[in-house]
């Protein structure tokens, strides 16, 4: 988590807060999720450690497209990310495991005035194990600062697909948000298990340094999801094959897929003015993705 | 003289050869005048110059103190930080046909060195950090080459968008003269960054190029 914080970029809103104090009960959030296979062959939620406002109750096993699967849900008992919080979350994926990891709602950003809010993950996927990590949208408000850095290692024989949707802020307010936050840093690396490193896919917005409606960069769109997926090559060409890309619903949405660097997977890529159709898009690509463990992800739940 | 002629886009490592996505910005008219085509190079520069930029600069100062592994590591960073494979695929054969073509102009003991690993797989050999050995061998100065390869990237792509997109060359020349003080800024902005500091996010870009590698217009090379 320190190096989270000691991010360059990060410095200019390293400030103490005024309201509770960094570390303060309630304000820093640990989770850890252990999947593993029972005796019988069932994956299931072996372990897990939780610091409130991170939370996590007893696994499901609601997808009907792969009812085998448990499914968690991530809640956060303390609402939106405020100031100066800082969260922490690790899953493990222990040999041929299975499991769909999400949040059971969109993750707000709330106004800062100090400091910023800081997220740390860890993924570790080992031999033939199989994570979908799909959050619900990151929703950054009016000056809020977000930063997180996410570190894989997964075993060539594993696969991942991890989504993230973020979106330009409260569009639909009466006075609308859009890009109205003041810095969002985001960080993936991954490796092998041995240490060997495949890519490290960073990207900061500063709306105010640099707008991201510039063409090239979001254009006129306002939603931006980016999913990695990290899979064998062999799997990872079928699905590349099997992805559509180019605009959708009359320019709408904008789809792109390519090749990660040391054949570590894919990178998907969608823009678009709604989440909604983002969302539908991200996971109609990952029943792409899930069809290597031969099912697909069937819509999601209406209320959802 | 030798700034200029490694910046000139008729120096033969075959950056006419690439646009960068911009084929497919002209072909979905996303990219359609002397404005959109201004914002597209600005985009483009913007990824470049906080990526590749960032570890040419730790490259050709690594040079200037003979510190050649800490070229290779410059080099293992464009790579694992490439995120877009069209772009990745430039940067290696760039990368290559420079080394060649160095060996040949301007041979020096950690040119050969460098062409070497490249052949060996020892390293990727991307276009960035060959150019800040070749140029540091050349006797360029750092900020001369930062500049040179912001307007390789602009450069590339005006040329290109002189062959697919409805703009005059006094437009696009119009382009690039505006540009000048806004990189003078940015190398301002980048020359204290390090390695972790890398980054891009041009998503409009990735699509166009992602469109580009599975499309079928093949004006210039995926």
């Amino acid at each position: 988590m320190q190096s989270v914080v000691a991010t360059r970029e990060m410095q200019p809103y390293n400030h103490p807060t005024r309201a509770m104090y960094i570390g303060a009960p309630g304000k820093v959030g640990y989770l850890r999720l252990g999947f593993e296979l029972d005796k019988s062959g069932k994956s299931i939620m072996r372990d897990h450690e939780r610091m409130a406002p991170l939370i996590v109750q007893q696994e499901l096993y609601c997808d009907e497209g792969m009812p085998a699967m448990p499914v968690v849900y991530i809640l956060s008992s303390g609402g939106p990310n405020v100031d100066g919080d800082r969260y922490e979350q690790d899953i493990e994926m222990r040999p041929g495991s299975f499991a769909h990891v999400t949040t059971g709602a969109a993750t707000k950003i709330a106004e800062m005035n100090d400091n910023f809010s800081a997220l740390y993950q860890t993924i570790t996927l080992d031999e033939n194990s199989y994570l979908e990590f799909l959050p619900e949208p990151t929703i950054p408000c009016r000056t809020a600062r977000f930063v997180t850095r996410t570190d894989i290692s997964c075993h060539p024989t594993a696969s991942l697909v991890y989504g993230e949707i973020f979106s330009c802020g409260r569009k639909h307010r009466d006075e609308p948000e859009i890009f109205d936050y003041d810095i969002l840093s985001v960080t993936c690396d991954a490796r092998r298990p041995d240490g060997r490193r495949l890519f490290r896919e960073k990207f900061v917005i500063e709306p105010k340094v640099q707008t991201p409606s510039l063409l090239g960069i979001m254009g006129k769109y306002h939603i931006f999801a980016n999913v990695i997926v990290l899979t064998p090559a062999d799997k990872a060409e079928e699905i590349y094959n099997a992805t559509e890309v180019g605009f959708k619903n009359g320019g709408e949405l904008a789809i792109g897929i390519t090749r990660l660097p040391n054949n570590a997977g894919l990178l998907f890529k969608v823009m678009g003015m709604e989440t909604e159709p983002v969302k539908k898009t991200v996971r109609e690509f990952a029943s792409t993705v899930r069809m290597v463990k031969g099912c697909p992800l069937l819509p999601d739940f209406p209320w959802r | 003289m030798r700034l200029l002629e490694m910046s000139d886009s008729q120096f033969p490592v075959g950056n006419f050869s690439f646009s960068n996505g911009l084929e497919t910005a002209s072909y979905e008219h996303i990219v359609h005048d002397a404005p959109t085509l201004a914002a597209y190079v600005r985009s483009a520069t913007l990824q470049s110059i906080y990526s590749d930029g960032i570890a040419s600069l730790h490259a050709f100062r690594a040079a200037d103190r003979g510190d050649y592994d800490d070229i290779l590591r410059a080099d293992t960073e464009v790579i694992l930080c490439k995120m877009n494979d069209e772009a990745r695929q430039m940067v290696l054969r760039m990368g290559k046909k420079l080394a060649e073509l160095a060996i040949h102009i301007a041979p020096s003991e950690i040119v050969k060195r460098l062409l070497d690993d490249i052949n060996s797989g020892t390293t990727p050999g991307t276009y960035p950090i060959v150019q800040a050995v070749v140029m540091h061998a050349a006797g360029i100065s750092e900020s001369d080459m930062f500049t040179s390869q912001a307007f390789g990237v602009a450069n590339m792509i005006l040329g290109a968008a002189l062959r697919c997109v409805r703009v005059s060359h006094y437009e696009t020349q119009k382009i690039l003269y505006d540009l000048a003080p806004i990189l003078e800024s940015d190398y301002e902005a980048i020359r204290h960054l390090d390695y972790d500091d890398m980054r891009a996010f041009v998503p409009g870009i990735d699509i166009m190029a992602s469109m580009h590698e599975k499309g079928q217009m093949r004006m210039f090379m995926n």
